[in-house]
């Protein structure tokens, strides 16, 4: 594109601190005005702002790259009021390809605090479509954002980077599944009315769960939780008559020696004739003695063994960021050829060459059939050609130049030069 | 020219072992397609090979070369199948390279040019072998998801997942898959042996031989009556059946091709 100047200028959870961030924010009301500050007051012809909690970029399409990074933190220090001196060590900026292989990357959540977590997407998708609504995002804004969402699209299907999870909850629950496959039909029990029990069934029964039981001490309590979730109440002296039920048991008792030993957990197994339980204790001290995980069809995870797998899923997802990271590499370079072909200058040099040496040729041969002229009907017959030249070739130029900021137009101007018998060089 | 289509067959099972290195290596969902692609359309022209020579002169299950391209066939069968109703790739990891080599061992022994002995002329012939064999390729998958199962379970166990937790399916569905092959190749191999028992009367006038062959079956039988049995009256499920199941598919693997070596009246193994 012959009128793609992009900078990027930002900060983010790597660059600064959150006392930083928080000072460069924008928020959603203001966010309008900020944008056409950016386009009216500077030099540039399109601009967007993303603005989330973990960072603040500012994109623009400008006349000239480096007056464009220097008013870009102008714009950003004068809209927060803050000294250059003092932002400028937390500032990163891109320009061109750079600026869109970082486009890329966020879009896709390579740049993410949390590895591939997915709302960054939309938060990007709406930062864009404010843009879009404030007028400042143009053809090239927009050609850019609709390529950084297909390789968003296409990092999500075809990497795992978002497909283990990430949060306590979220890992029971994928865990309950890697167990039962579906968790409908399935019946989760609840030891001990706590909060964080409390949240991981909110997990369970919004991924399927159909039966909340609730156990407690006090059996009020027990009473208000299974409201919580339309369940029913076990009474303080009757879970042991109840607990072959459950399919999972989430505990956190204040208890201070376990509820469930080995030899229960036996019982149980047989009692519910070999089908698995997953038991999750997130107590602590914990309620389950860990010698149950021994027992046959019974999986037992403690907090530590949550983190465990946590762990274990963010390193499987920065095993698929590298891959990620090559498809986003494959996307810059695509880009990068098809920008190379929205170029009309080459073009439009190499189609004035072409038709002044064909009337160079045409000149000379005429000459020798006009017989001696003077120095001014030479010179008229070179203003002649001359004008008619320019004259037919005003059209295509001026055609080329408009299409070349569309970016659509990328088949019409390979036809033009095929037609106009032009090679590229 | 079924020789041709078997060749064909196995350019096109490599497409399927391609993928299961490939897999190993990284992960993308259109390789699984152009795989499963290429399995699908061996699998034709494999069904085309074995059609035609059954038209031409017999049921192709009569030596070593036809009996191993055979058992690829129900193989490919039984995955399809159990694709179809469960979409399980990683089981293609195991079965892909497996039904590659077959097909390929199955074309590097030669058929013999001979004709089909009379006692093979028979209506029994075409109901003992393909029910064993099918029942077979169901045992097949038995072990198969057994396998994952036990490998799946560790890993819970152990509560460090690596790379097996992420692709291998849940428990519930290995343990489901093992179950309903487990419920199909039964009757099969139970209709085989009824068949066999029936032919041989016919052929010999005895019921039962005291052949290698005819006890081992008899035992692999027995192993997995005993495990049906548990799973319907006990409920047995889980690491126990599998285990049970992979033991069943080791006496399998035995049946087919060890007893060869102990010298049977069951003559294409002998050959």
């Amino acid at each position: 594109m012959a009128n793609m100047n992009l900078v990027l200028v930002g900060v983010s959870h790597k660059t600064a601190p959150v006392e930083v961030r928080e000072r460069l924010c924008f928020p959603e009301p203001k966010l309008r005005e900020a944008l056409q500050e950016l386009k009216s007051r500077y030099d540039h012809e399109e601009g967007m702002i993303l603005s989330t909690c973990n960072r603040v970029e500012v994109l623009v399409n400008t006349t000239n790259l480096d007056d464009g990074v220097r008013q870009v933190k102008d714009f950003l220090c004068n809209f927060h009021q803050l000294r250059y001196d003092f932002l400028k060590k937390f500032l990163y900026d891109f320009t061109q390809m750079e600026a869109i292989r970082h486009i890329f990357r966020v879009a896709s959540s390579l740049d993410s605090m949390v590895l591939g977590e997915p709302q960054i997407l939309g938060q990007v998708k709406n930062a864009f479509n404010c843009a879009q609504t404030a007028g400042t995002a143009g053809s090239v804004l927009s050609y850019v954002m609709s390529k950084a969402f297909f390789v968003a699209k296409r990092v999500r299907s075809e990497t795992g980077i978002a497909s283990s999870a990430v949060s306590i909850s979220y890992t029971a629950v994928e865990l309950a599944k890697k167990i039962f496959n579906e968790l409908s039909g399935k019946t989760v029990l609840i030891l001990g009315a706590g909060k964080m029990s409390e949240l991981a069934a909110r997990h369970l029964t919004s991924s399927g769960v159909s039966r909340v039981l609730v156990w407690n001490r006090t059996y009020q309590r027990a009473l208000d939780l299974a409201a919580v979730f339309r369940g029913d109440a076990i009474r303080p002296e009757e879970l042991f008559k109840h607990i072959e039920k459950a399919d999972i048991i989430i505990s956190s008792t204040g208890a201070s020696s376990f509820i469930l030993n080995k030899a229960d957990g036996e019982r149980l197994i047989h009692l519910r004739k070999n089908r698995p339980v997953f038991i999750i204790d997130i107590a602590v001290p914990r309620d389950i003695d860990p010698q149950i995980n021994k027992v046959s069809n019974i999986f037992l995870y403690d907090i530590d063994d949550l983190r465990n797998v946590i762990d274990a899923n963010l390193k499987q997802r920065q095993r698929e960021a590298q891959f990620a990271e090559e498809i986003v590499r494959q996307e810059v370079e695509s880009f990068l050829n098809s920008a190379k072909a929205m170029d009309v200058a080459p073009t439009i040099v190499s189609l004035r060459n072409h038709w002044e040496s064909i009337r160079q040729q045409e000149l000379a041969k005429s000459k020798n059939r006009l017989g001696p002229l003077t120095r001014d009907q030479e010179a008229a017959i070179d203003t002649l050609t001359q004008s008619l030249l320019n004259k037919i070739l005003h059209g295509p130029i001026s055609e080329l130049k408009t299409l070349s900021r569309n970016p659509a137009a990328k088949e019409h101007i390979e036809t033009i030069k095929r037609i106009l018998g032009l090679k590229d060089r | 020219m079924s020789l041709i289509l078997l060749r064909i067959t196995i350019a096109l099972y490599s497409i399927g072992l391609l993928h299961s290195f490939l897999t190993i290596i990284t992960r993308k969902k259109t390789l699984f397609r152009v795989a499963l692609f290429g399995i699908c359309s061996g699998f034709l022209s494999h069904a085309w090979s074995i059609l035609y020579t059954w038209r031409e002169t017999h049921l192709p299950v009569s030596n070593l070369h036809e009996a191993l391209s055979f058992f690829a066939f129900v193989i490919v069968l039984a995955f399809l199948l159990s694709y179809a109703r469960y979409r399980l790739e990683s089981l293609s990891v195991f079965i892909f390279p497996l039904v590659f080599i077959l097909t390929l061992a199955a074309n590097l022994i030669s058929s013999p040019q001979q004709p089909l002995p009379e006692i093979l002329k028979s209506i029994w012939f075409y109901i003992h072998i393909p029910s064993t064999f099918l029942g077979y390729g169901a045992f097949f998958v038995t072990f198969a998801a057994s396998v994952m199962y036990l490998i799946q379970e560790n890993e819970l166990k152990r509560k460090r997942p690596q790379a097996f937790y992420y692709r291998l399916p849940s428990l519930e569905i290995c343990d489901e898959l093992g179950y309903r092959s487990l419920s199909i190749g039964f009757p099969l191999l139970t209709i085989g042996i009824v068949a066999g028992a029936l032919w041989a009367n016919k052929a010999w006038e005895t019921y039962w031989g005291w052949d290698p062959k005819i006890i081992w079956t008899f035992i692999t039988w027995l192993i997995y009556a005993v495990l049906i049995h548990y799973r319907l009256s006990a409920g047995l499920r889980g690491r126990r059946a599998a285990f049970m199941a992979i033991v069943g598919f080791f006496f399998v693997l035995f049946t087919f091709i060890g007893t060869r070596y102990l010298g049977t009246a069951h003559p294409y193994i002998q050959r």
